[in-house]
């Protein structure tokens, strides 16, 4: 069973939220809500200055205080190690936001359902790739098998010595940056 | 049938007034998955083209029970490589908009919108149009566009057919100045190949910002073979994450650059002596020029240090040909300043210094496909006017382009009775807003063709909505390039709204009432197969595919005979000289300049806005809400001395206007600039999402046009602020 993760690449994100619209537009979502947050860094003082942002969702973490903390079980996590919420089970009372160290999970303010990231699982198990990473114009994105030695994340994190999002928090999130 | 496990969501969304958006909402996973499974056939894959900005990507879009569902990149169209920027995306949902016109509308005499039959509007516009060719002359009717398959077909041939000559698109306020300057020196406007280039230099222009997809993977890929990669803009642009240097220069200077850069090159003896010998005239004449103009001298006007002048200059020149100054579009010397003709010449001279022709990582001369045309014998053409055009003092200026801007100038002297503009805003985007509408204003016949209704609508008396660009076809688009291509555009869903047109039937239909209908005897299908003719090609095949690409790719390492008087690369210029300018390009300041206590207010595009296009699509507006992306930068520093904070409300006044926005305070722009992101300022009523958010920079625009390009010189503009 293969172990999805993500690598993002914040030398190569241009910031243009493609990928941001096009999840929208895969998961349905209204245009409020949304599973990618971009945190823009601006370093240096003029005319010694960068620029680069970080988009930032569901980690999903191997070990998610999401689902520690969801009373009713409706956050879980599946057997490829991605962490989903089942919309029947939710009763929005929002332990799981509270607990996500990453600020990954948005609520449906006409629903109240909580949810996020779902790797486009749905996507994934039919072959395919989740559509941020089919969408990315800077190529900034790349996902796959992290069990598999052999795939293009798993040299891609050792060659360009990606890391997660704050490790200290002991969530072990399956996204890995490059900086 | 209805699924018995939906979720929430759906049941609320499809309860509430934007069901339309979108009818299958998020479902849990696991009854996605059983309904998708259920429904499988019902999702639908559609190849056409994306419409949100000029470079009409290629794109698959996705129905699910005949509605979009969602839309992905092509991956054989050669400006998306299989990804499509946030704006495709978010286009999608535009055919859905409430804000769509859906029928004909006529202004009455009160100055209100009547909706009225097709037929009435018809035979009015064409009876009208009739009068206005017997009496005032056919050369005063007048024809804009953006410019998009079908309109850059049915338009010059409508012109055509009343004998009128005068066409005229956006690119007054785009490229028509880099155009004018490339044109003329080097006899079109190549591409670069920015994959395989070693040195890459970007004046103003950002691919980060002004996304086209297959541009950004190319200058990754760049990225990736250890490209060398410079920023010259007033603004550390959003393509920074990909840039090595930003050379933060004085807005308006950038000519003082590319000159003091050239400087070095031939005083360094590092310019293809070879190439220039074989394919330059007056090479001596330019070397002489730019002997004064120093890396020194350039310090001074663009306030970068020399020796990074001398040092970019020396990289280049060693990386040539694999070294390129990017041609741009609109950027820092498409329609920016007084001197962006020249900064376009000097451009294209540069490159040329580097023997980049036809060589890889350098600039290419593409070529267009060769469609075929309908047969003359059945489908008479409308001969060429030989009319002179209104804008004919501009000599330099492509007639392909024209000077649109001319307009209000031509009005006022009555030398325009009638426009018709199609699927394009020249009051918000043109020039001045004021200037532009209250001129448009005075036409005896205004006819506006398109799906919302924006500013220049307004002002029409006649306003004919079409399909969005997911519910028709258009004419076959061809793509020039290093491998020229072919694309279609073509219905994906039905109208959502019935009583729309699309724009072939409207010229078709005002033809016949107008008396020029033997000009319009065909359908579009029949036109679309005439097109497809030489290329063996079928439609059936062109639907399947949507692009095709064509295996005639241009020979590198070959220099094309160049289109210029002489055929070769001009650095002496009769046609410059004839229409009253320099032949050789020479310093030229700026038309204005910041005080002590003012700023050149600068513009430019975002990553996620096209124009004025696309504000009002819920998904991108939602963009520019989430981060506050409508605000006016301004350079940290000068913030402090002013005692401004990030998130003040300023009011910025020039001698057109004054606007009050929050400003967003950054060290990521020049400290005599300011920047305001050019979509906004939307005011039209019936835009209910984007009206009133943020302010249009056009309304601090003085309507000006520059004589060598027809430009508007949009950054020639000088404001201050002050806090409210
Ligand atoms: S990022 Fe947040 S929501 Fe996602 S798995 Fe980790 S804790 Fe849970
Ligand atoms: S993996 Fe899918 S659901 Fe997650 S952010 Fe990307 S597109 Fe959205
Ligand atoms: S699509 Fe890619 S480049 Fe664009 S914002 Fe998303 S991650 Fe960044």
């Amino acid at each position: 069973m293969a172990r999805y993760g993500m690598l993002i690449d914040t030398t190569k994100c241009i910031e243009c939220f493609s990928c941001r619209v096009a999840c929208q537009m895969q998961n349905g979502l209204p245009p409020e809500e949304s599973f990618i947050k971009f945190y823009g860094q601006e370093e240096g003082t003029y005319p010694h200055v960068s620029y680069y942002t970080v988009p930032v969702q569901c980690q999903h973490c191997e070990n998610p205080p999401c689902v520690a903390n969801c009373p009713t079980g409706a956050s879980y996590q599946t057997e490829e190690g991605v962490v989903l919420v089942n919309e029947e089970k939710c009763i929005s009372c929002k332990y799981c936001m509270v607990s996500c160290p990453y600020q990954a999970r948005v609520v449906s303010e006409k629903t109240g359902v909580v949810e996020k990231c779902r790797f486009c699982i749905e996507e994934v198990r039919q072959g395919k790739e989740p559509i941020c990473v089919t969408t990315c114009v800077g190529n900034a994105r790349i996902f796959g098998d992290l069990d598999d030695p052999n795939s293009e994340i798993v040299r891609a994190i050792a060659k360009k010595k990606a890391k997660p999002l704050r490790p200290d928090l002991g969530t072990k999130p399956k996204i890995f940056y490059v900086r | 049938m209805i699924p018995n496990r939906i979720s929430r969501r759906t049941f609320l969304k499809a309860s509430a007034a934007t069901a339309a958006l979108l009818s299958l909402g998020t479902f849990e996973l696991e009854t996605w998955q059983r309904l998708n499974a259920e429904r499988e056939g019902e999702v639908k894959v559609t190849p056409t083209l994306c419409n949100a900005c000029s470079s009409k990507c290629g794109i698959k879009v996705y129905t699910k029970n005949g509605r979009l569902w969602k839309v992905e990149g092509h991956p054989d169209h050669p400006y998306s490589k299989g990804k499509i920027c946030a704006r495709g995306h978010g286009l999608g949902t535009l055919a859905y908009s409430p804000d769509r016109i859906k029928e004909p509308l006529k202004k009455n005499g009160e100055g209100k919108f009547e909706p009225i039959s097709w037929e009435q509007a018809y035979q009015e516009i064409g009876q009208k149009l009739k009068e206005i060719v017997a009496k005032d002359g056919p050369e005063k009717v007048v024809y804009v566009e953006d410019p998009r398959p079908t309109g850059k077909f049915y338009g010059p041939r409508f012109l055509a057919a009343i004998g009128s000559p005068n066409y005229f698109n956006h690119l007054t306020v785009c490229s028509n100045a880099r155009d004018t300057g490339f044109l003329h020196t080097i006899g079109a406007v190549p591409g670069s190949d920015i994959a395989n280039s070693k040195y890459i230099l970007f004046i103003g222009r950002s691919y980060g910002d002004g996304v086209r997809p297959a541009s950004v993977q190319a200058l990754v890929q760049a990225k990736e073979n250890g490209a060398h990669v410079v920023i010259v803009d007033p603004r550390l642009n959003n393509t920074a994450p990909l840039a090595d240097e930003w050379l933060s220069i004085r807005p308006g200077t950038d000519l003082a650059l590319v000159l003091a850069l050239s400087n070095v090159l031939i005083d360094e003896g590092l310019y293809d002596k070879e190439f220039i010998a074989r394919y330059a005239v007056g090479f001596e004449d330019f070397a002489n020029k730019v002997s004064s103009y120093t890396p020194v001298w350039a310090e001074k006007i663009t306030g970068i240090p020399k020796e990074t002048i001398t040092r970019i200059a020396r990289e280049m020149g060693k990386s040539k040909p694999k070294a390129v100054i990017e041609q741009s579009w609109r950027g820092g010397f498409g329609c920016t300043y007084a001197n962006s003709v020249d900064t376009g010449r000097a451009v294209a001279l540069f490159n040329a210094l580097l023997g980049n022709f036809q060589q890889p990582g350098g600039y290419i001369f593409g070529k267009p496909p060769q469609l075929g045309k309908l047969d003359p014998t059945r489908h008479p053409e409308p001969g060429k006017s030989s009319l002179p055009r209104i804008d004919q003092e501009f000599s330099l200026v492509d007639p392909h382009n024209g000077v649109a801007s001319i307009l209000p100038k031509k009005i006022e002297e009555g030398k325009v009775k009638a426009a018709f503009i199609c699927q394009t805003n020249p009051v918000r985007g043109y020039t001045n807003p004021k200037v532009m509408a209250d001129s448009l204003e005075k036409l005896e016949l205004m006819v506006v063709i398109d799906v919302l209704m924006s500013e220049t609508a307004l002002v029409a008396d006649y306003v004919l909505p079409e399909p969005s660009y997911l519910e028709r076809d258009d004419v076959i688009e061809g793509i020039s390039g290093g491998k020229p291509a072919i694309a279609l555009r073509q219905k994906v869903i039905e109208k959502v709204y019935p009583h729309t047109v699309p724009a072939d039937q409207i010229f078709t239909e005002i033809a016949k009432a107008a008396g020029i209908g033997e000009y319009f005897n065909f359908t579009l299908e029949e036109l679309n197969r005439a097109l497809l003719a030489p290329l063996s090609i079928s439609l059936e095949e062109l639907r399947e595919k949507g692009t095709i690409v064509l295996n005639d790719p241009v020979k590198m390492g070959e220099v094309p005979k160049l289109k210029t008087p002489s055929g070769k690369i001009e650095f002496y210029n009769e046609s410059f000289k004839k229409a009253g300018f320099s032949p050789v390009v020479e310093w030229k300041e700026p038309l204005v300049k910041p005080e002590q206590d003012s700023f050149r207010l600068i513009t430019g595009k975002q990553s996620f806005h096209t124009h004025a296009y696309t504000v009002n699509l819920p998904y991108l507006l939602q963009i520019t809400k989430d981060y506050e992306s409508e605000r006016l930068w301004m350079n940290r520093k000068r913030a402090e001395e002013m005692g401004l904070k990030d998130g003040d409300l300023v009011e910025v006044s020039s001698s057109e206007a004054t606007s009050k926005i929050r400003i967003k305070v950054t060290d990521r722009i020049h400290p005599e600039a300011l920047f305001i992101p050019s979509p906004y300022g939307n005011y039209s009523p019936y835009l209910t999402l984007a009206k009133g958010v943020g302010f249009s920079y056009m309304d601090h625009v003085p309507y000006r046009i520059d004589p060598m390009g027809g430009t508007s010189m949009i950054h020639e503009v000088i404001v201050k602020i002050r806090k409210v």
